[in-house]
């Protein structure tokens, strides 16, 4: 446990003295506060919406939260708002969990275009610095109408700051346990038709280890560079440029024994660019282009420095884009897209280097009949190279049935087109011998194996695999209502349900002679998860606001709820005691769900002060990680990990205007499960320092 | 009333199961062996892997039982044998060139079940080991007696799983794995494996297929 105590000291100090600095020199203060500006929300239409007549389930996170409870990564913020947690994965990356479904089905964009690399899958939500974000917009249901593959939970658009008039940046210093510094700098500059900006982040930690008896660490230590750099050009009043390069680095210790130690490092960059035109009051088009490489490389030495094991991957999108949004009026709007993704990887264990073409069309209808009433109809169409094209339709309606309160409702398609891995893997293990083929990889190198006399016997014949693999997909219903009893409260609630079908696991499609097996991906498992979203905001006062959040789940496989209910599954007391018959009631569901998610946030604002302070917690009822009793279901006679909270305290000050300090504990009482959960540290103590110019 | 209703049923009950019994007993040509439950508690059957070769190489004895016995045997009138999480049965072909040669007509399937509501045997679902179609009993994560959990590497009998056996001389027996594990448990580093404790039923009267 590496703590800087010297810093944390340094920090304290100047946080108090400040606060005894300010009392005797008061500081100007703004004498008109405008708090009520209308949110806007760009991700659930893909056109400016107003997010509190939106028909979506949608959530906007703001930079003055984020810069309140002084977030480092994307997975910190986003674990704080409801029914969404952060789970490690084994690569030791963060994937967002959301309605139940996993990292995988949450599309994750940055300015409204996807970042890559899922090596596994997982979407490591700690890559994404929160430095220069000036919006976090959450999109809950199916949302491929718009977005396509991967957007079957949700879409979650990362939105980054634009500069204001004038020349003018930030430079930043966070400094906390772990020996964890989080520097950044923000440099903008606009004028007339020109606005440029430049945002650079260096992120690194010590890691830390939960379980001091083995030779590696929980997690390694690290560091990363973000650098951000836009450039808007407007030609003409209809005409403009926006150009965008990002460029992330990290580099991470690799300890896989005393022996082989080594370092993985992931390099990747982002291209944007976007050309806007309008035309006139009804027409206006975009063209937009896209290019993304995500590159990971890892490499273990033997004590010798000579090379134990390395890997590599390397993934390629390239997207083009065009768009065009047409109102015929004020109460409809019209957006329509035509677009080709192309999309390569190189990898280690891959039967070849495979290449997708997926051209893709879109439509949405957006519109108001009556004030009361909203309509969105939409659907896209993705043709790929590698499975079967997809459909995407949506329709969503909002009815607002008074001033107070309205209801909404939502119907739409999702999928996941399966990745390169679950096609092309073609991996040995080498300790243990067991075969892992992706799908389109089967029919060549089974037949190849069978040559080599690797093979006992065939299990699945070969003539299963002429057909594609089906995308996984889902059909997304959300069920809500908004309510104001008051103009200082607001009520939010959201009834979900997705049903995933075709989702994807591997099976045996083969014995070895070594005894050992194949396997292969394919389309298995029927789910769902279904629960209920409950949100409240209340501003008690200028100085007070209080949220908090609700949701419940229930996350469960149809097969085994059949099985249970058939009384085909069996459990055991202890390990080695008699099995004995469960019912339909015992069967608690997928893995890593719980069933109930809480927050509640306390914001208090100090202006005679200036000073602000926040209280936060967040609850997960308890989940299985495994089976433990042996009939590979999670069962309630199964051992738990067990629920718990944790409480965060962040306190700001602004002194001389410019100068923001802030001090805050995160996991105030210093929660563990070394056996079970991976990514929570425990206590982290920090200070911070801005300063804006 | 009521009281008479149920010892009128209970005597008729009573009549038929006499009746029932009395034509076994009659068929019967040699009087009837009492029906044999037995623990058997930690069966070392290791085996080791030289993994230098590809294949990698398992060696380790097969591990001879008989249910007749309840014990291990050496000679040919072994049912089932045991090595690391492998079953074989005493019937069909070997599958690899290491496994002993089967010298009878056991056989086996698995059924779902606790060991007492597996109360008769399934002829039609009986198979013997076999050089094409695998093993009697996979030795498969899932499909046989056993799951593999990848993450812990423990390997834990599933729960519900009823091992029903033909024996070397066509005799009925079932079986329950407890534990791949001395003791029950896995140690930290699962030195402990390959250990099996199991419950079983055998039928020592030939040709019943009810236990």
């Amino acid at each position: 446990m590496g703590l800087n105590k010297n810093n944390i000291a340094i920090f304290f100090l100047t946080f108090f003295t400040a606060l005894g600095f300010s009392q005797e020199i008061p500081t100007p203060q703004d004498t008109t506060k405008v708090e009520h500006l209308e949110e806007v929300i760009i991700s659930a239409t893909r056109t400016h919406r107003q997010l509190s007549s939106l028909p979506l389930p949608a959530h906007l996170v703001s930079k003055k939260e984020i810069q309140r409870v002084n977030s480092l990564r994307l997975g910190d913020i986003l674990n704080e708002q409801t029914g969404l947690i952060t789970v490690p994965d084994f690569g030791g990356g963060e994937g967002i969990q959301l309605q139940g479904l996993d990292s995988q089905y949450t599309l994750i964009l940055i300015d409204g275009v996807p970042l890559i690399g899922r090596s596994a899958g997982t979407l490591d939500v700690s890559r994404i610095t929160v430095g220069n974000i000036k919006q976090i917009e959450i999109v809950k249901g199916a949302s491929s109408s718009l977005y396509g593959s991967e957007a079957l939970g949700g879409v979650i658009n990362i939105i980054t700051e634009h500069p204001k008039y004038g020349f003018n940046g930030n430079i930043y210093s966070r400094i906390g346990t772990f020996e964890t510094y989080d520097t950044g700098a923000n440099i903008g500059y606009k004028k007339n038709k020109l606005a440029v900006n430049a945002f650079l982040n260096n992120f690194r930690s010590d890691g830390y280890d939960l379980n001091e008896s083995d030779i590696t660490n929980t997690v390694e230590a690290y560091k990363s560079y973000t650098l951000n750099t836009k450039l808007d050009y407007d030609f003409t009043e209809n005409t403009s440029l926006f150009v965008s390069g990002r460029y992330y680095t990290q580099q991470q210790d690799y300890v896989a024994s005393e022996e082989l130690k080594g370092e993985s490092e992931i390099d990747e960059w982002n291209t944007h660019l976007k050309l806007s035109h309008t035309y006139s009051d009804k027409w206006s088009s975009y063209f937009e282009f896209y290019a993304t490489r995500y590159k990971a490389d890892e490499f273990l030495n033997n004590p010798d420095a000579s090379r134990f094991s390395e890997s590599d991957f390397n993934q390629l999108l390239v997207r083009p884009e065009i768009r065009g949004i047409y109102n015929p009026s004020k109460k409809s709007a019209f957006i329509g897209g035509l677009g080709w993704n192309v999309e390569t990887l190189t990898r280690t264990d891959f039967a070849a280097s495979p290449k997708f073409n997926t051209p893709y069309a879109y439509l949405q209808y957006d519109y108001n009949p009556t004030d009361k009433l909203n309509v969105i109809l939409g659907a896209r169409f993705d043709s790929h190279s590698e499975y079967d094209s997809q459909f995407s339709p949506k329709a969503a309606l909002r009815y607002k049935l008074s001033e107070k309160l309205a209801v909404k409702g939502s119907v739409g398609y999702g999928f996941k087109a399966p990745d390169f891995r679950q096609l092309y893997f073609d991996f040995s293990n080498a300790t243990v011998g067991y075969t892992i083929l992706g799908y389109n990889a089967v029919i060549t190198k089974l037949p190849e194996m069978q040559a080599e006399g690797q093979i006992a016997n065939v299990l699945v014949p070969l003539t299963d695999f002429e057909n594609d693999l089906n995308p996984e997909n889902s059909i997304g219903i959300n069920i809500g209502a908004d309510y104001n009893p008051l103009s200082s409260l607001k009520l939010n609630l959201n009834v979900f349900r997705n049903n995933i079908d075709d989702l994807i696991d591997t099976r045996v499609i083969a014995n070895k002679t070594n005894g050992q097996n194949v396997f292969t991906y394919y389309n298995v498992h029927e789910v769902y998860t279904q629960g209920l979203e409950i949100n409240a905001h209340y501003k008690v006062s200028n100085q007070l606001k209080l949220s908090a959040g609700y949701q419940l789940l229930y996350a469960k496989d149809k097969a085994a709820e059949k099985a249970f209910d058939n009384g085909e599954i069996y459990a055991r007391k202890t390990p080695s005691s008699s099995a004995f018959q469960l019912g339909k009631s015992d069967y608690f569901g997928l893995y890593n769900r719980s069933r109930h998610m809480g927050n509640i946030k306390v914001f208090y604002d100090l202006p005679q002060w200036d000073l602000d302070a926040n209280i936060r917690g967040t609850y997960r009822s308890k989940y299985g990680l495994y089976d433990t009793n042996g009939n590979d279901y999670l069962d309630t006679y199964d051992d738990f990990v067990d629920g718990y909270a944790i409480w965060d305290f962040a306190i700001n000050k602004t002194i001389l205007q410019n100068y923001r300090l802030g001090f805050g504990i995160d996991n105030l009482f210093g929660f563990t499960d070394t056996q079970n959960i991976s990514n929570i540290a425990g206590r982290i103590i920090y200070g911070k320092l801005n300063i804006h110019f | 009333m009521t009281t008479i209703k149920t010892i009128k049923i209970l005597a008729l009950a009573v009549l038929f199961i006499g009746f029932a019994s009395c034509s076994s007993d009659d068929d019967a040509s040699t009087p009837k062996k009492e029906v044999e439950s037995q623990s058997i508690t930690n069966l070392k059957a290791v085996q080791s892997a030289d993994y230098t070769t590809n294949p990698p190489t398992i060696t380790g004895d097969f591990i001879k039982f008989s249910f007749d016995k309840g014990a291990t045997t050496t000679g040919d009138d072994w049912d089932i044998a045991f090595r690391g999480s492998t079953i074989i049965v005493n019937g069909g072909e070997a599958t690899t060139t290491d496994q002993p040669v089967r010298t009878a007509i056991a056989a086996a399937y698995i059924a779902s079940g606790t060991l007492t509501s597996v109360t008769s045997v399934d002829p039609s679902l009986l198979v013997s080991d076999s050089a094409s179609n695998g093993l009697a009993i996979p030795a498969v994560s899932g499909q046989g007696w056993y799951s593999y959990n990848p993450t812990t590497h423990i390997i834990a009998p599933i729960a519900g799983k009823i091992i029903v056996v033909k024996t070397h001389d066509g005799r009925y027996a079932k079986l329950e794995i407890l534990s791949y594990y001395e003791n029950g448990e896995a140690n930290e580093d699962m030195s402990n494996s390959q250990f099996y404790t199991f419950n079983f039923v055998y039928q020592p009267n030939e040709g019943v297929t009810t236990f």
